[in-house]
Formats: structure tokens, C-alpha cells, sequence
């Protein structure tokens, strides 16, 4: 498995030039490469989120802002530029600061918060091959950055010097802590399992045996274990405590506006993105194609719906299945209480989770 | 007891994960089959049903209503009637005649009126009516009317006509096509109907009307000029050759410091200038307007009418002349004097007391002593000095001065003598006397000599032989 980085340098070398300005070049291209997709996939999931909302509220959702005269039909297209007004409308916004606000702190929170986020997609797997940097220990080294984004919101919490931003980022502190463990030990059942922590191994794996998620019984519970703690690590609601609109009014965010605000947004919508595709690709198969999964008999010359070409486009469908999920959570499910949450994560996740590992182990040595 | 929590504890998770599925069913059944469930209605394109309504009566009992106007065009006989009873001018009607002898026929209205004419135009500015029925009732042909209630047969209730654009609530009724107004004979109205609309697409109508000429600011412009520039040294402009424009300006400065007219100031131009060898048609054209010039104000220059005026006067106008902005006393108003000897020591008090800024007055009751003391001080230079003086100093009869005040600025153009030359007699009694005459006189008309010798035939018993000389001087 080769990376964009690889790539480049392979591509690159042929050219006579110097190695530091190499390395700006092999750094910048992916560098843009990845806002890029953030700031896409943040378009596409507001306008997603705010639709799936409306309709499981019976509603319509935005329906009068179209993109380049086409204002879609009655339905889901209805208002398909919104978002792009949004973003727009949010960077022209008044960057209002506090006046008894630790103004220094308050605008590195937003980065901070950025700069997890970021670092976390480098070793994000979109397809064989199309990863900016293969780590052959990616599980940890995704795991490790993401708790990166915990500093930045204590940060942002205490430097708005505002009590439901201080509680907010209390909580988050907390559940987020909290909800690393149960994550980490469904994953490392997935580890123990391939012996490896490359992603790519991970997938090569799935391909010679099965998709983890129907690999064995523990490795089924491990997946649900994982992706209901990677809703409580992204805040996502029903564990949504941090930000719970209705006591802190929008928790650790109160105090911001305009390009900051939308920073965080931005961040927040990268880290849902990111958790989903790191479910795809280590329980549901990555960019291997659904179809070989039910062994449905698919004629040669549709093969090319199981080819490389369509990795990016298998693991972009299971990801978005899960925001889907997610957001279908969303609203079906109340909040849970802060003793509800801390319940939830340390009696019922990380027991299950041990056990499992256990279990897993002894379900390898007799199969 | 263990086991009891245990089996809380799974029961727990199993009705946990049940009532999950559950939820998750529900919502997912609200998001599939959504177009039943929306409650949302996309209001100016979708609009709920009005609702059937009982109140006691029926839509046609109502005596009036107030909702949207309607115009059956068809009955309408364009008799502006509508149009002239809108206070607020909402209703714009344009009509449209066959010519005379013309078969035309415009057809008949549904009372069974000729109708004489077309309406190729018939708006009404629905954001600007305020729903006064004012027009309704005009209407001989009971076409324009408000819609719904006692009119519901005639066209149905329109509670909301809302738009996007505020245009939009300006409703069209004429049917007219262009082919009807070409049959009656309107091209040259269809012209310049098509010519506004094309105006306004193109925004001119915004732009105002911009006057080419900008004579108003012109008109501004041009007394402020002649304030800073003589009229006279600008009738040279016309000359374009600048060395001869230069000869001819410095004869005027000259012809004007020699207190020259306008034709000797010419023939002196016209000197010089074949002097020098400068001659042109241009010129010449420039000579015969000096010549036959007529100052438009007349204190602006020394000319034949002010020659008229006294002699005092006079100098204190050609002082104007040279400091058009200080009506006052300046050092310039001290070339009057004469005698070279007695003008300098003038001038050197003048500057002295300019110096420790007193004001005029003092300036002149000191150039005054300094004559004196040298004795140089004659009567008439004195009598000319005294006349620069401000009204601060005029006696103090207060009604006399009330009076003097509101003629002073007739006074200036009247050719009667300055009050203050009253001053000068000394008697206080006789002075008042004097001023009461001199008033009288003034308001009569009267010229300084009439004035003169009514004051010197009223006062006569009074005035000693030097008043009477001073009062006989200002003759």
C-alpha cells in the first residue's frame, strides 16, 4: 500500500530540485488537498443534517436558496446552495471578543481544535492507496490525535470566561477522556485479531477472511460499542452534554462568532466524517464492495463495481451511511444526564468491551 | 441477591436495546413517508383553502367592503372619473379617440352605453391605495369596484395579493392590444409609449434631468468675479496677442489712478497702444466697447453720474474703488489731501495709530490734531475727515438717530449730503434743529442746496456767521 506522500515524492524525484522545496510541495499539495475535503464534507453534512432533521420532523428544511439557478425539486434539493450562503454569511460575521475574555487563548482554542482535526485525517485511508501517509501504526496514531481537540476545548471553555462555556468544556473534558477508553479497547480487539495496526493490513484482512462486523459475535458487539462511543466523543446528540442547547446554551462555543465559530464547526463535521470512515474501514470492510459480502453473483462485466477505481466511492457510502445513523440518532434519542453518560461509558462499555476482548481471544485460539 | 442484580442489570440493556429499535423505527417511518406527515406549507406558492364562514348574514349583505379594486374593462367608458376622484393618484387611465369620421367602433358597455373611446391603459397602484372607495362611486358604469362582499358575484373575495416585487402591485385592467390602438389611429401614442417603457428598462428616468447649460451655477459664479476683477481691464480678454493685452491694461490702471472717463481713458489706450505698434481689428473692437462702456454699477467706477455728487463723496467713492470691501476709513482714503506735505503727516499719524490699533474715530480725531498742531488743517479736509467717522460718534439725540439709521442706506445712493457734515456746528441745539430739517428734506426728496437753504432760512436767528458758511460749503 503505497501513500500520496510516497506518490509524490516518486513523482517528484524525476525532476532535479531541492529537497526542502520538495518537501513544501509534497507537504502543501495534500495539505489543501485535505481542507478542501473538510470544508466540502462540512458543506454537504450541514445541508444533509439540516434535511434529515427536517423530514424526520415533518418538515421541509431549506427550500429557497438554490446554487447556480438550479433550485432543485420540492424535496431533497430544495435549497442545495444554503450551506454555501451560510459559510459565506459566517465569514463576513463580526469576530466578536469579550472584553474580560483571555483574548490570546480564545483564538488559539479554534486551531487547537482545528489542528487535531487536521492531523487526524492525514492518516485517514479513503480508498487503497489514497491515504496522505500509510503509518503502520495508524489505529494509534488516530486515537492518539484525536483527543488532540480536548485541549482546545478546555482552552476555548476557560478563555471565554463564561460559565456555561467553562461547564461545557468541563464536560467535554470528561466525556471525551472517558469515552477514549471504550474506543480504544473495540479496537484494539480488531488489532489483536490481524496482528497489525495499518489500516491497510486491517482491510487486507477483511478481504482474505470476512468483514470484522460479521467476523465473529464479540467483534459484532465491539462495532456498536465503538460507534455509539464515537458519538459521545464527537458530541454528537444523544451525548450531547457539552453543547446541550437547552442549560449551556451551546456549551464551550457560547462565546464565539463569525470565522472562529465556524472553525469549530468545520472541526466538529471533520471529526464525524473521520470516525465514520474509521468504522468503515475497520469493521465494515473499508473499500471493499458490499456485494462480495452477500456473495451475490455479478456478472463479469459489472465487475468494475468491485475494482480499486471504486474503493473511494465504497468507503464515501458506508461513511455517510453512518453520519446518516448519526443524525438519525439524533432524533430519536433525549439527552442523557451527565450520570446517565458516565453510566453508560463505565459500567456497560468498557466491561463489555474487556469481556469481548477476552472472548475474541479465546474465539482465535479454538477457530 | 447477586443474581437478582444481574438479571436487573441485563434485563436492563435487553429493554434498553428495545426500546432503541423502537425509537429508531418511529423516526424512520416520519422520514420515509414525509409527504403525507409535512406540515410545512411553502406559503406565497402553496396556500391553505379560506375557510367557509357563518356569520348571520351573506357576503352580498355587506354595505360596503374594503378589499382589492377590480376594473371590468370591458364596461369601461374612459371617463377619467375614477381617476380624478383618487386622492393619492393611484389609478392612471390613458385613453384613446378614433379620429373624426372614422367608422370605428369601440363597442358597447353591459348597460348598453356607445362607448366613444379605448383605454389603452388602466393601472392601478395597489401599494399606494388606501382603500377609500372614493373611486367606486363616481363610476357611471359600475365597472370599478372593490372585489368580495356585496360585489362576490361580480369577482370573488382576493385577501392577499402579495408579491415579490413591489412592481407587481400595479394592476394592469386594459386589454387593449397594440393592433387596437394602430386601428384607432394612436401610432405616434404607441411610439411614445414604447419609447418610456424602453427609458425606464433602461434607467434613465433615474438619472434625473441633468441641465447642459449649468447656467444656475454660472449665475453664482459671475458677481463674485467682479468683485476681484475690473470689468474694465477684462473687455481687453478678446485680444489674443498678450504683449498688446498688457500695454492696454496699464493705460487703464494709468487713465484710472488719473481719474480719467471712459473716452479719454480710450484715447489714451489707443495711443499707446499705435505707440507700439500693436494695432488690431481685436483691439480696436476693444477701444470702441471701452468707449461706449456703461459701468452696471455705477460706485464701482468713476464715471460722468458720480460726478454729480459732491465733491466729499465723490473722493470717498474713488476710495471705493480701490478697496471695494472696506467701506471704511483705510490709509487710501487720505489721497484726497492736496498738498503732498499735509497728506504725508496724515498718512504717518495714520500708520501710527494703526500700529497701536485704535479705531477710527480716534484715528481720525488724531490725524486731525496733528494737522492742527502743524497748522496745515484747513476746513475742507477737515470737514472730509470728520465725514469718514462712524455713526458711533453722531449726536445724541437718540430719536435723530433712529432716524438716521433707517435712511443711512438710502442715503448712500440719494445725492443729498451726508448727515454728518451736520456735525460740524457746534451748538448742540442748533445742531439737532439742523438734523430735524436736513430729515425732513431728505424724506421730501430734496436735493443738498434745497436742504441747505431750508435749513439756513429756518435757522437763521440762530446761526452765527461761521455756521453759516460751513452749512453755505455744503452747496
Amino acid at each position: 500500500m503505497t501513500s500520496i506522500v510516497d506518490y509524490l515524492l516518486n513523482l517528484l524525484s524525476f525532476i532535479e530540485i531541492d529537497a526542502s522545496l520538495l518537501l513544501i510541495f509534497v507537504i502543501l499539495i495534500p495539505g489543501i488537498g485535505l481542507f478542501l475535503v473538510m470544508t466540502v464534507n462540512a458543506m454537504v453534512a450541514v445541508y444533509m443534517e439540516r434535511k434529515i432533521s427536517a423530514f424526520m420532523q415533518d418538515r421541509l428544511g431549506p427550500m429557497e436558496v438554490g446554487l447556480f439557478g438550479f433550485k432543485g425539486g420540492k424535496k431533497f434539493w430544495g435549497g442545495i446552495g444554503q450551506t454555501i450562503a451560510d459559510a459565506i454569511k459566517l465569514l463576513l460575521k463580526e469576530d466578536i471578543v469579550p472584553n474580560d475574555a483571555d483574548k490570546k487563548l480564545m483564538l488559539l482554542a479554534p486551531f487547537v481544535i482545528f489542528i487535531g482535526a487536521f492531523l487526524t485525517w492525514i492518516a485517514i485511508p479513503l480508498s487503497e492507496n489514497l491515504v496522505v501517509s500509510d503509518f503502520n501504526i495508524g489505529i494509534f496514531y488516530i486515537i492518539a490525535m484525536s483527543s488532540v481537540g480536548v485541549i482546545g476545548i478546555i482552552l476555548a471553555g476557560w478563555s471565554s470566561n463564561n460559565k456555561w462555556s467553562l461547564y461545557g468544556a468541563m464536560r467535554a473534558a470528561a466525556q471525551i477522556i472517558s469515552y477514549e477508553i471504550p474506543i480504544g479497547l473495540s479496537l484494539l480487539l480488531v488489532v489483536m485479531v490481524t496482528g497489525s495496526l495499518n489500516l491497510g493490513d486491517i482491510v487486507q484482512w477483511q478481504a482474505d477472511h470476512r468483514w470484522f462486523i460479521v467476523h465473529s459475535p464479540f467483534t459484532f458487539i465491539a462495532f456498536f460499542i465503538y460507534f455509539i462511543s464515537v458519538l459521545a466523543e464527537t458530541n454528537r446528540t444523544p451525548f450531547d452534554i457539552p453543547e446541550a442547547e437547552s442549560e449551556l446554551v451551546a456549551g464551550w462555543m457560547t462565546e464565539y462568532s463569525g470565522f472562529k465559530w465556524a472553525i469549530f464547526f468545520l472541526s466538529e463535521y471533520a471529526n464525524m466524517l473521520i470516525v465514520s470512515i474509521v468504522a468503515s474501514v475497520v469493521f465494515l470492510g473499508g473499500w471493499l464492495s458490499p456485494l462480495t459480502l452477500f456473495n451475490i453473483g455479478i456478472p463479469d462485466n459489472w465487475m468494475f463495481l468491485d475494482g480499486p477505481i471504486l474503493g473511494f466511492f465504497w468507503v464515501l457510502i458506508k461513511a455517510i451511511f453512518l453520519i446518516f445513523v448519526m443524525m438519525w440518532f439524533r432524533w430519536t434519542f433525549p439527552r442523557l444526564r451527565v450520570d446517565q453518560l458516565m453510566y453508560l461509558c463505565w459500567k456497560v462499555f468498557i466491561p463489555f468491551a474487556l469481556a469481548n476482548l477476552f472472548f475474541v481471544s479465546i474465539w482465535e485460539l479454538i477457530f | 441477591m447477586g443474581t437478582n442484580l444481574l438479571s436487573e442489570y441485563v434485563n436492563n440493556i435487553i429493554y434498553g436495546i428495545r426500546t432503541f429499535l423502537t425509537g429508531m423505527g418511529l423516526t424512520f417511518k416520519h422520514f420515509k413517508n414525509k409527504k403525507d406527515l409535512v406540515a410545512t406549507l411553502q406559503y406565497p406558492n402553496e396556500k391553505w383553502p379560506i375557510p367557509e364562514r357563518n356569520i348571520g348574514f351573506n357576503e352580498e349583505d355587506y354595505n360596503v367592503i374594503r378589499s382589492r379594486l377590480h376594473v371590468d374593462i370591458d364596461d369601461c367608458i374612459g371617463c377619467l372619473q375614477c381617476e380624478k376622484a383618487c386622492p393619492v393618484d393611484c389609478i392612471k387611465i390613458d385613453t384613446l379617440k378614433p379620429p373624426k369620421g372614422s367608422d370605428y367602433d369601440c363597442g358597447k358597455t353591459s348597460h348598453d352605453t356607445q362607448k366613444k373611446m379605448i383605454v389603452p391603459r388602466f393601472t392601478i397602484d395597489m401599494s399606494e391605495c388606501m382603500y377609500c372607495d372614493l373611486c367606486v362611486h363616481p363610476c357611471p358604469e359600475e365597472c370599478i369596484y372593490m372585489v368580495g362582499g356585496p360585489n362576490e358575484p361580480k369577482h370573488e373575495i382576493d385577501y392577499e395579493f402579495s408579491q415579490y416585487e413591489r412592481h407587481g402591485l400595479i394592476f394592469e385592467f386594459a386589454t387593449s392590444t397594440e393592433q387596437d390602438i394602430l386601428d384607432i389611429g394612436g401610432e405616434t401614442y404607441l411610439k411614445e409609449r414604447n419609447e418610456k417603457a424602453e427609458r425606464r428598462q433602461k434607467g434613465e428616468k433615474l438619472e434625473g434631468i441633468v441641465d447642459s447649460d449649468a447656467s444656475g451655477t454660472g449665475n453664482t459664479e459671475e458677481p463674485e468675479k467682479a468683485k476681484h476683477k475690473d470689468p474694465l481691464l477684462e473687455i481687453f480678454n478678446i485680444v489674443p496677442d498678450k504683449a498688446a493685452r498688457g500695454i492696454a491694461k496699464k493705460a487703464i490702471v494709468f487713465g484710472k489712478r488719473s481719474g480719467f472717463d471712459f473716452i479719454k481713458m480710450s484715447d489714451e489706450v489707443e495711443s499707446r497702444i499705435t505707440a507700439s505698434g500693436k494695432t488690431s481689428s481685436e483691439m480696436s473692437t476693444a477701444i470702441e466697447n471701452l468707449k461706449n462702456y456703461k459701468p452696471i454699477i455705477s460706485d464701482d467706477v468713476p464715471s460722468d453720474d458720480t460726478k454729480q455728487v459732491t465733491g466729499e463723496s465723490e473722493d470717498k467713492k474713488g476710495t471705493q474703488v480701490s478697496e471695494p470691501k472696506s467701506f471704511g476709513f483705510n490709509i487710501k482714503s487720505l489721497d484726497f489731501i492736496t498738498d503732498k506735505m499735509v497728506r504725508g503727516i496724515a498718512k504717518k499719524t495714520f500708520m501710527k495709530c494703526k500700529r497701536s490699533k485704535l479705531d477710527v474715530n480716534a484715528t481720525i480725531d488724531a490725524i486731525i490734531t496733528d494737522l492742527d498742531a502743524n497748522s496745515k488743517l484747513d476746513n475742507e479736509t477737515k470737514e472730509t475727515l470728520l465725514s469718514f467717522k462712524t455713526n458711533n460718534d453722531t449726536p445724541s439725540d437718540p430719536s435723530l438717530e433712529e432716524n438716521i439709521k433707517e435712511d443711512s442706506v438710502k442715503e448712500q445712493t440719494d445725492v443729498l449730503f451726508d448727515i454728518k457734515l451736520l456735525n460740524d456746528i457746534e451748538d448742540k441745539m442748533t445742531r439737532g434743529s439742523a438734523k430735524k430739517i436736513y430729515m425732513a428734506g431728505k424724506r421730501a426728496n430734496k436735493s443738498s442746496s434745497e436742504v441747505v437753504d431750508d435749513i439756513l432760512n429756518e435757522l437763521s436767528d440762530k446761526l452765527d456767521d461761521k455756521t453759516k458758511e460751513l452749512i453755505g460749503g455744503l452747496k
